[in-house]
């Protein structure tokens, strides 16, 4: 339960700063260029929900004070994974949140 | 028009000479605080002779108490360090807790073990904050270089021009450009885990390194203000020795009586504490009307540092004495910065988030300390000498200590089990690989060192688990696994680092073969 939990929080976490990158004029050129470009502009705000998600997420983990670190601190490391994937495997970048979730019930049977 | 250098250049001096000078000493800092953070699991993977039974606390006191009953029947105390999910040993000690020498049995047949002495996982913490220095002279030297990150944090806030447009911004195989965009999305994606472990690591030794209001208020006595801090400590502690007045009655022992079974307690505190969550139990006058139990609860339970609290029990009645006081807020806060930076709430995930953000501070550290080097060798020739010797204490603080991370854990399994001061042995092996390390970093020319170095702890790294399969006595368990496991990825990421240095023309032949004119140049 608290494996399946901890990977839907990585994934709302790293889906949020996938958002947020996207939400960057050089970033969204670099990844989704052959998307309309008025769907940027729902980008930030589609970030900033999805991190509030993960924090929603890992209070479910942990008790409040404890979980505002672990969500700071997912927030940060997701965001470096999402930094070194997108020179050397953009469309891994994209895809990862996806990995996440489907990963998640497996842990959740286990 | 005043020559004087704008805020953003005398910023940017700042964090060049405070990172560059205090960044070889933050390295090792922040390195071995992250091995830290596996201190237990290090411990027990560096005593392969205790093995995990698997048994709950409940049946694990049974056994301790009947062990403890045989052998100090009449002792003043009893102490039990209780098999946890970090460390499943089971200990136990006679006498005043604090002198007592701890004994190891087997948590199923009570046997007592001897395991290996060794530095364990311990040495890396103690190396974290002392530095292996002198404990006050090791504080202050640590305290003095965390100022110096504070410093260098501020400054490279303030000197990076675009921190948001460049958030996601790296851009690998393009020599300088890479090693800042690495450094800067290093810090600035972790700037929260930076800053708290930076400013909670200095308020642990509040009263070392600001000890001006303990001096005016207190005259200097330390123990009356902590007194005051936490006002049911000194009646805790009186109580503890089992007298009055804080004596050790051990003249007149009280009449004997019959206890409750011990495993009693760990039900009653775990109602506390929470499950899992107990450390230790102790019974004071054990056998005696006067019998009182004690359990402690692991750090973790809270974010608070719960270090010397305890719930303690009648023995004879199970009636509960005294739970701990509520924390007041002042010592609360100190409380919460050291839990915060201790970490030791909030199980393993928590750890690992821990683990790797000091990995990615620590790689931080390292790849401004690298920056240097690139920078100015682009920037001139001129600067030879003074260039040559930062790369070589690059490559020994940097590549050196972590080959001699590795290199403890190699000897650990390596020296045989029985020598006579092993501890010290492991700790001559890590220094002298280190020392090692210094010297071929000073011989070799700078790429290939590096790859040299690299390759030697990325080996010694992978081969790990085959290592503990080799030498340990029994199948690795989970928490030995663990460590086998984690230290091949690290030993994967080394190995890639190094095939990295090996790719850059300069590491392979050319530069060796240029190696003693670089020599010449520097002794000229």
């Amino acid at each position: 339960m608290n494996a399946s939990l901890l990977c839907l929080a990585l994934s709302a976490s790293y889906a949020g700063m996938l958002a947020l990158c996207l939400g960057t004029e050089r970033h969204w050129k670099q990844l989704a260029a052959a998307a309309p470009p008025s769907l940027r502009a729902w980008c930030r705000p589609l970030g900033v929900l999805l991190l509030l998600l993960a924090l929603l997420l890992s209070l479910q983990i942990w008790p409040a004070s404890m979980a505002l670190v672990g969500w700071l601190g997912m927030l940060s490391l997701c965001g470096l994974v999402l930094l070194l994937l997108l020179p050397y495997a953009p469309r891994l970048a994209l895809g990862l949140p996806l990995l996440g979730v489907l990963l998640a019930p497996v842990f959740m049977s286990g | 028009m005043s020559r004087q250098p704008s805020l953003t250049q005398s910023m940017s001096g700042l964090h060049t000479w405070t990172g560059l000078v205090l960044g070889w000493l933050l390295f090792a800092i922040f390195l071995t605080g992250t091995l830290a953070v596996f201190d237990r699991e290090l411990n027990w993977w560096m005593q392969p002779e205790l093995q995990d039974r698997q048994v709950d606390q409940a049946s694990a006191v049974q056994v301790a108490q009947r062990w403890l009953e045989a052998n100090h029947p009449a002792a003043s105390a009893w102490n039990i360090g209780l098999p946890t999910a970090r460390d499943p040993s089971l200990s136990v000690s006679a006498g005043e807790q604090r002198r007592g020498q701890r004994t190891l049995i087997d948590a199923e047949s009570g046997e007592q073990i001897t395991p290996r002495e060794t530095a364990g996982g311990s040495f890396f913490f103690r190396f974290h904050y002392t530095l292996h220095m002198p404990r006050f002279l090791g504080i202050w030297v640590v305290g003095f270089a965390a100022m110096a990150m504070l410093v260098a944090i501020i400054s490279g806030i303030i000197i990076h021009k675009k921190i948001f447009k460049d958030f996601f911004t790296f851009r690998p195989g393009k020599g300088q450009r890479s090693w800042l965009d690495g450094h800067n999305a290093s810090a600035v994606l972790l700037l929260p885990f930076h800053l708290m472990i930076t400013y909670t690591g200095l308020v642990i030794f509040f009263l070392i390194y600001m000890p001006a209001a303990t001096d005016a208020l207190y005259n200097g006595d330390r123990d009356a203000l902590l007194r005051e801090l936490r006002p049911g400590a000194q009646q805790q502690q009186g109580a503890a020795r089992g007298g009055e007045g804080g004596r050790p009655s051990r003249e007149v022992p009280a009449a004997s009586a019959a206890m409750l079974p011990l495993e009693q307690f760990i039900a009653l505190g775990e109602a506390h504490y929470g499950a899992g969550m107990l450390s230790s139990l102790s019974v004071a006058q054990p056998g005696r009307v006067n019998a009182r139990v004690e359990v402690r609860p692991l750090l973790g339970s809270r974010l608070e540092l719960t270090k010397g609290e305890a719930l303690a029990f009648n023995a004879i009645t199970g009636e509960l004495l005294r739970a701990p006081p509520p924390t007041r807020t002042s010592l609360l806060v100190q409380k919460v910065m050291a839990g915060l930076h201790f970490a030791q709430f909030g199980g393993y995930p928590m750890r690992w988030l821990y683990f790797l953000c000091g990995l990615v501070s620590s790689a931080m550290i390292a790849s401004g300390l690298v920056l240097y080097t690139v920078k100015r060798r682009r920037q001139s020739a001129a600067q030879g000498v003074w260039l040559r010797q930062v790369e070589w204490l690059n490559l020994a603080c940097v590549g050196g200590l972590m080959l001699a991370c590795v290199a403890l854990l190699w000897a650990n399994r390596l020296l045989p089990a029985d020598l006579a001061e092993r501890e010290g042995w492991e700790l001559r092996v890590f220094f002298g690989a280190w020392l090692a390390a210094l010297l071929h970093a000073r011989l070799r020319a700078p790429l290939r060192g590096w790859l040299e170095q690299l390759a030697a702890s990325a080996v010694l790294l992978l081969g790990l688990p085959l290592l503990d399969l080799q030498t340990a006595l029994a199948v690795p368990d989970r928490i030995r696994l663990g460590v086998d496991l984690t230290g091949f990825g690290l030993g994967a990421l080394l190995a890639l680092a190094a095939w990295k240095v090996s790719k850059r023309p300069a590491a392979t032949a050319r530069a060796a073969r240029r190696a003693p004119a670089v020599m010449a140049e520097v002794q000229s």
